[in-house]
């Protein structure tokens, strides 16, 4: 064994190389995209106050927040109403009451209750009339990344001769059960993941890995082309709702393709 | 001489590649950063038209709110049937018989398989229940099962003609059946065990008590709701 020397310059050289390199990660992949999202925010806010920032009573800032949740269901409502004239399957998420619906035509076809909802940082900061516009209108899913196939098909060559018929007609092809995580990304810079409540995983996990690959590999690439795109700042608003593992399965199973979501806040 | 350099190289290149792969490390985290960042930034909530209203004007503009609230939640609720319709679940192959108001059964059943079953020379069938609003088109007592094509090549046997006999099965669909339309039904089954699981051509299976009370409460024109 040859030794190594180590000079202490060397060290401190690479460890100050290791922290430019941190920080040069920081500043690109988190304060840029947090910055311009940041100043089209304040830019937004100066324009609809003014410059000016109201200082009010609490009992008028109350009935005020009052007003906006009230407006805020009626927009919800709203949305409800404009797709039962659609003939396509819709997502509710009320994260008011905690519950995900499914509807048809008006028609609440599936409830299931929300018990985890995660909301990330901006936003919860997001000032309430650009929140409002966020989440106002249905949103239709523009890509999605899902643990589970859409359509469970099972492809069966037709049997060759009867023996063979009788073998295979005994006992029931079945689907494989994966575990349950979706990921809707709208045109809005905002996406809604729906993940299974239950933390053990079904079987040996290789759908939960793989579900998660895909989404790193679609949030770099978000983030890469931000960076070269001035128009977009690579900031992205992010819901997650846990429900049963069947109930997800269930509700994204019958989603359509590019389907139609709704949220209440 | 010559040592010294290719040392240099060797280090200076692991330099490079430890770089590049930290950055896209960091890059693969930076969903991590951007809330980090995120928490640097602070903004104001402007109340915009509504700070110069009294207290007067907004609660009489939160009950406005309110009943149009109502108003659309009464126009929701409306869209629901009066009469008993029926929703069927194909993921979890559950069904639930109800009305506006109330749950009449709930159960399993069995739905579509989504077996794509391959005869060769392009001939395939999905095995599927198709999603959507349905309408109850026809309903029969004792229904006799026309066999169609796949249901003789899933059993390896020659496919008969049209009107031959060997088509008509009698017993195998239960008591009643209820026409979707496109030879889709709601129907009974001698496999009693298999409900609750998707092992049908498209059909929806019942267990029998709970066929007879769809049956009985569905009419012709009822909804159907398959999702």
């Amino acid at each position: 064994m040859k030794n190594i020397n180590i000079s202490k310059k060397s060290i401190i050289v690479f460890i100050a190389i290791q922290v430019a390199i941190a920080l040069l990660a920081f500043i690109l992949f988190g304060l840029v995209p947090a910055h311009r999202e940041a100043g089209k925010i304040k830019a937004v806010a100066d324009l609809k106050s003014g410059g000016a920032n109201a200082e009010l009573p609490k009992e008028t800032l109350n009935l005020i927040e009052a007003v906006r949740t009230g407006e805020h269901h009626e927009a919800y409502l709203r949305s409800t109403l404009k797709l039962s004239r659609t003939d396509s399957i819709a997502l509710l998420i009320d994260l008011n009451d905690s519950l995900a619906f499914l509807s048809l035509k008006g028609v609440y076809l599936y409830q299931s209750k929300i018990s985890k909802i995660k909301i990330n940082k901006g936003l919860k900061k997001l000032p309430y009339f650009l929140r409002d516009s966020l989440y106002s209108g249905p949103l239709q899913v523009v890509e999605e990344i899902s643990s589970i196939e859409k359509f469970p098909i099972v492809i069966k060559k037709a049997p060759k001769d009867t023996t063979e018929a009788n073998q295979s007609g005994a006992a029931p092809t079945l689907p494989i059960q994966n575990d349950v995580f979706v990921m809707f990304s709208f045109s809005n810079n905002m996406v809604i993941e729906i993940d299974q409540e239950e933390d053990e995983l079904a079987g040996t996990g290789r759908a939960y890995r793989h579900y998660k690959r895909q989404y790193h590999r679609w949030f770099m690439s978000e983030s890469l082309s931000a960076l070269f795109d001035p128009e977009s700042s690579g900031y992205i608003y992010h819901i997650t709702i846990e429900l049963p593992r069947e109930d997800a399965r269930s509700i994204y199973r019958a989603l359509p393709l590019k389907p139609f979501v709704v949220v209440r806040y | 001489m010559k040592k010294p350099d290719s040392k240099n190289f060797i280090l200076v290149s692991l330099s490079v590649v430890l770089t590049i792969g930290l950055m896209f490390f960091y890059l693969s985290k930076s969903e991590n950063l951007k809330e980090a960042a995120m928490s640097l930034y602070s903004f104001h909530d402007y109340p915009e038209a509504l700070a110069g209203k009294d207290s007067v004007q907004l609660t009489k503009q939160i009950s406005a709110t309110e009943k149009r609230v109502f108003a659309l939640q009464k126009k929701i609720e409306n869209l629901w049937p009066y009469d008993p319709y029926l929703i069927i679940n194909t993921t979890r192959n559950t069904f639930v018989l109800r009305t506006k108001r109330q749950i009449i059964r709930e159960g399993i059943c069995s739905t579509g398989s989504y077996i794509l079953l391959d005869a060769g020379d392009g001939q395939q069938w999905v095995f599927k229940t198709p999603k959507g609003e349905h309408r109850i088109l026809s309903k029969v007592v004792d229904p006799v099962w026309v066999k169609p094509d796949w249901a003789f090549i899933e059993e390896s046997l020659p496919v008969p003609s049209i009107n031959d006999p060997d088509r008509f099965e009698y017993g195998s669909l239960g008591d009643y059946a209820l026409r979707l339309g496109d030879g889709y039904m709601i129907h009974g089954t001698l496999y009693q065990r298999f409900l609750g699981l998707p092992v049908t051509h498209g059909c929806v299976r019942l267990g029998d008590e709970d066929l007879k009370i769809v049956f009985k409460n569905l009419q012709i024109g009822s909804k159907v709701y398959i999702f």
